[in-house]
């Protein structure tokens, strides 16, 4: 029903996509995740370039059925069990606590959820109280992401966001006290104005408030952004500047007992993102509302873009796919370099010439020159250091 | 043969855009020299058709037949000249061939730089020239104004101007009666020997060269045999007559006055020298024409395919384009850090840039070009001479003796006001003063000798930018003299990029290492390693700039959606990777190399 008949296959459909007899489509299909779109926000920041709108009432309650329906539909051809849960926006919240429940309950009554998931709901300091955390957590959630950013106050302003650091430390005192117990903390460098100093200074404070996980980015000034028309004037960091403010960061974050498990995230022990983690590992999930992503027997898929496209596919049963591609198995290879080096865990060359039937031997060589510049280590497996995950768009680059 | 009386040898001259190719259409409509149906495309401009009908004849001259009012049947010999209209040379030869010239004005625009550089070509070359107002259709046309603005500036009465829209085709007839009744028929003897003007040739692979030319004294004919007086060389006339727009009209003959061609079986456009006299060879006129000049290639530099693999198709571009430019050489060689690929030869910078532009455009290549370099005459110790037209090749202090450079003679005509602009330029540009003298009350003529590597790069366009545009710029070799001179090498992570290197003055050698590699340090991206950028001689440094090592190229986030996008950016880097040269270590791309040519601004 929710796709177009004959043009794109739904994701349970057909065989896997297959090149070679020893790789079947994603690298390992034991479980599924579930990512759940919600493109709603009171206001947009001043550096978002994603797609994302103001909530309305009617147009929300159209969204939660819409996501209800195309959840349902999913399931019935799903067999394999689903493990991690992450609801993400735009702002969440915005679809208000009690359509973000039910949908949640319907994926746990129609998907067979295991006992210990990992269920991720991203929240903005703004709008978060007492209330939503409470429903939420009874509904099962069990994992919230908090966009902090900064605990400089008019770095928060030059960022467009609404809230204030205090704020921020309201709202993860208020997750604590209704029982959540993986949080996770957004942290942002090479903010307008911020220099080492303040930097540094964010991220003590942030610490104060023993995050299990924290995800660091550095900013990007992306095109026809409100940042980028005024990029001439804003005093941005530069990216030598950045460099510096990530390895200062990651300094910091591993004294204090995080493990850098990925190039942007840092968790600790075994409070790394389960979710995330199928991404890097190129694990099945299904994304669910417009421009969600899936990854599923062997093939990409990516949604409409709009609310109103996908709202009118599911309600008019028509399309909300948007592309899709089979991937090779060739490019499965030139995936799982490119995910498996943003890890610490690296890849092992071995499992790499087992999975792909392809020889390690060119990348490796330029490896071991990475080795030499001291941007890649092999302990058994490869793997790129801090100064090696700064350069890592170079480098893999290099070896694909 | 026609009446002489009857004929009339005019060219059109204009701006660029006030119209000389619709007026042209326009003219040729009127005298049915094409119909309406063919009258698709500017004809006289147009190269496309001619591809595309598989003619290979381009309408550089047409002959118009056309009634006037008085009902005299006359002929109208129109012949276009070069868009280049700084490619002095072959304009004047064309100009030589007429006896008038016509003036189109844009009344909007009024009297602009071009308008006026061609306008003196015209007049120095004792033209009869006829101003018309065209465009009067448009609002902002004020064509009393533009009258005043002829007379004043120009000095030529433009009461009897037709005002015109070459356009909406409105009194374009007046045109034609206007250049009957006042551009002068042509003088010639036809029992005198012959003696004709070559403006150009074309070759055709069915005909041979197909020569373009102007008949003064005397008849040629079919079965004739005729001399080129400047190379000596001779054949038999096989076909003659007139040009028409899309084709060819034999008559057997041309007389004095008249305007055609002729072919002759002749292999190669270098056979027929624009400019060149054409003369029987049995009864051979004494005094050739004046103004012939031989064409020599002045301007080198290196030419590569930024695809190695893309050489033999630059190969073949250059040929066919040779076919048709006699004044274009070329000759293979290779570079450490480009490859494989030609050593060029141009007339000068102008006719470089339209050889580059036309490989890139009609052969689809990409390429890179070195900077343009003379031909030096070195000395050796041992006492041997040699020229050397790559600066590669360039010998090192411990064989040479002493260098010599080219130095040409150059004229300058400028508006009066800007003299004391072009003499500070010339200074800059070590050139010497021969002369300065006023042709008139506004216009000054300057006469430099300077050395031709001064001005390869871009005396012209300073030149220009320093008088507004007015001014214009004829040289020519003159003699070769002693030279302190160096080879500037660059080097890039320590190594030699030999494509780069350059022969200079020692006095420039400072400034000029400078400006480039503070432009290679502007357009080389950064590394994963720090690169150092040197200019030496022999083993000197006298530059240094440094393009420090790149610490950040990092995809912060990696979720669902970016993955597929990132994959569509790697693919995309790949490609673009291909544009980039690898010289040793150092990815460097095209840009770099252009840019090191534009230096002074």
């Amino acid at each position: 029903m929710y796709y177009n008949k004959g043009k794109n296959t739904a994701p349970w459909q057909g065989r896997h996509a297959n090149g070679g007899a020893s790789f079947r489509g994603n690298v390992s299909r034991s479980s599924l995740g579930l990512y759940i779109h919600i493109p709603f926000c009171r206001k947009k920041c001043d550096y978002c370039d994603f797609y994302s709108l103001e909530a309305a009432g009617e147009k929300t309650r159209r969204y939660a059925s819409a996501l209800t329906a195309h959840l349902t539909e999913t399931a019935e051809h799903i067999r394999i069990p689903v493990d991690t849960v992450y609801f993400g926006g735009g702002t969440p919240a915005m679809l208000g606590a009690g359509n973000l429940c039910q949908i949640l309950r319907v994926i746990i009554k129609q998907y067979a959820v295991v006992k210990k998931p990992e269920i991720t709901v991203e929240l903005n300091p703004e709008s978060t109280d007492r209330k939503l955390l409470k429903s939420l957590r009874k509904a099962g959630v069990n994992r919230i992401s908090i966009g902090v950013q900064s605990a400089v106050d008019p770095e928060l302003r030059r960022l467009g966001r609404l809230h204030d650091f205090a704020t921020a430390v309201q709202a993860v005192g208020l997750a604590r006290a209704v029982g959540f117990a993986n949080i996770s903390v957004d942290l942002m460098y090479g903010i307008e104005g911020q220099t080492p100093e303040s930097l540094e200074y964010s991220v003590r404070e942030i610490l104060k408030l023993q995050p299990e996980h924290v995800s660091c980015y550095g900013l990007k000034v992306e095109r026809d952004t409100p940042l980028w028309l005024r990029r001439d004037m804003a005093d941005l960091p530069d990216d030598d500047t950045q460099a510096d403010m990530y390895m200062t960061i990651c300094g910091l974050l591993r004294d204090a007992g995080y493990i850098h498990y990925e190039i942007s995230n840092f968790a600790k022990p075994g409070y790394e993102s389960r979710h995330n983690l199928k991404y890097w590992k190129l694990e099945p999930y299904l994304g669910f509302g417009p421009s969600a992503h899936s990854d599923f027997r062997g093939r990409r898929y990516s949604n409409v873009r709009s609310v109103d496209a996908y709202i009118e596919g599911i309600e008019n049963s028509g399309t909300v796919i948007d592309e899709m591609e089979e991937i090779s198995p060739s490019e499965r290879a030139t995936e799982y370099l490119m995910l498996r080096l943003r890890l610490n865990e690296g890849f092992d060359p071995r499992e790499y010439e087992r999975l792909f039937s392809k020889p390690i031997d060119p990348a490796e060589e330029k490896l071991r020159d990475y080795e030499k510049q001291g941007l890649a280590v092999y302990d058994g497996k490869w793997r790129l250091t801090e100064k090696g995950f700064l350069l890592s768009n170079t480098i893999i680059a290099s070896l694909i | 043969m026609q009446d002489i009386s009857k004929i009339r040898n005019f060219s059109i001259i204009a701006h660029i855009d006030h119209g000389k190719s619709t007026l042209a259409d326009r003219l040729l409509e009127i005298c049915h020299a094409v119909d309406k149906r063919e009258m698709e495309e500017q004809i006289l401009d147009n190269m496309e058709l001619e591809r595309e009908r598989g003619i290979t004849i381009k309408a550089r001259a047409v002959k118009l037949n056309y009634t006037a009012a008085d009902g005299g049947s006359y002929v109208l010999n129109l012949i276009d000249t070069p868009g280049h209209v700084d490619f002095n040379y072959e304009v004047s030869r064309s100009l030589a061939a007429c006896e008038g010239a016509v003036l189109v004005v844009d009344a909007a625009q009024g009297i602009e730089a071009q308008t006026l550089a061609n306008t003196y070509l015209a007049i120095d070359a004792g033209l009869e020239v006829l101003p018309v107002i065209n465009k009067i259709d448009l609002i902002s046309a004020d064509p009393e104004r533009t009258i005043r603005e002829i007379e004043d500036v120009i000095g030529i009465p433009a009461q009897d101007a037709p005002k015109i829209s070459a356009k909406n085709g409105i009194n374009v007839e007046s045109v034609l009666e206007y250049i009957v009744q006042n551009i002068p028929s042509p003088k010639g003897d036809p029992d005198a020997p012959l003696k004709a003007l070559i403006f150009d040739s074309q070759y055709d692979p069915y005909k041979g060269v197909v020569v373009y030319i102007r008949v003064f004294d005397g008849v040629l004919r079919t079965g004739d045999t005729v001399r080129m007086m400047a190379t000596g060389a001779e054949y038999e006339v096989v076909e003659a007559g007139y040009l028409k727009p899309l084709g060819l009209e034999k008559s057997g003959e041309l007389g004095p006055g008249e305007v055609g061609y002729f072919t002759a079986s002749i292999k190669n456009v270098r056979d027929t020298n624009v400019g060149d006299t054409v003369t029987n060879a049995g009864r051979p006129t004494d005094h050739p024409l004046p103004g012939y000049r031989k064409a020599q290639p002045m301007v080198f530099s290196g030419v590569y395919p930024a695809d190695g693999a893309k050489y033999p198709d630059l190969r073949d571009a250059l040929e066919k384009l040779r076919l048709n430019d006699a004044s274009l050489s070329y000759e293979p060689e290779s570079s450490v850090a480009l490859g494989f690929g030609f050593r060029c030869g141009f007339l000068g910078l102008l006719h470089m840039e339209v050889i580059q532009e036309r490989l890139e455009r009609e052969f689809n290549l990409d390429l890179i070009t070195t900077a343009p370099s003379v031909v030096y005459k070195v000395h050796y110790t041992d006492g041997r001479e040699e020229m050397i037209d790559n600066p590669l090749n360039f010998p090192d202090g411990s064989v040479l003796e002493y260098a010599e450079e080219p130095f040409v003679a150059a004229n300058i005509i400028t508006p009066a006001e800007y003299t004391g602009n072009i003499m500070e330029l010339c200074q800059e540009r070590r050139g010497v003063f021969r002369d300065m003298k006023y042709i008139d009350t506004d216009r000054v003529e300057l006469h430099y000798e300077l050395p031709l590597n001064e001005i390869i790069y871009d005396f012209f366009d300073a030149l220009k930018s320093r008088t507004r545009g007015y001014a214009s710029l004829d040289y020519e070799l003159k003699d070769y003299r002693r030279s302190d001179l160096v080879k500037l090498d660059i080097l890039l992570n320590g190594e030699v990029v030999d494509a780069l290197s350059f022969i200079v003055h020692k006095e420039k050698a400072y400034p000029r290492a400078r400006k480039i590699t503070e432009k290679l340090k502007e357009n080389i991206p950064r590394q994963m390693f720090e690169i150092p950028i040197q200019a030496a001689i022999g083993a000197k440094i006298i530059a240094r700039e440094t393009v420090k090592a790149l610490r950040k190229d990092v995809l912060a986030k990696c979720y669902g959606g970016d993955i597929t996008r990132k994959k569509k950016l790697l693919e995309k880097q790949k490609e673009g990777k291909k544009r980039m040269r690898s010289l040793g270590t150092v990815d460097v791309p095209q840009e770099a190399f252009m840019a090191v040519l534009k230096l002074d601004e």
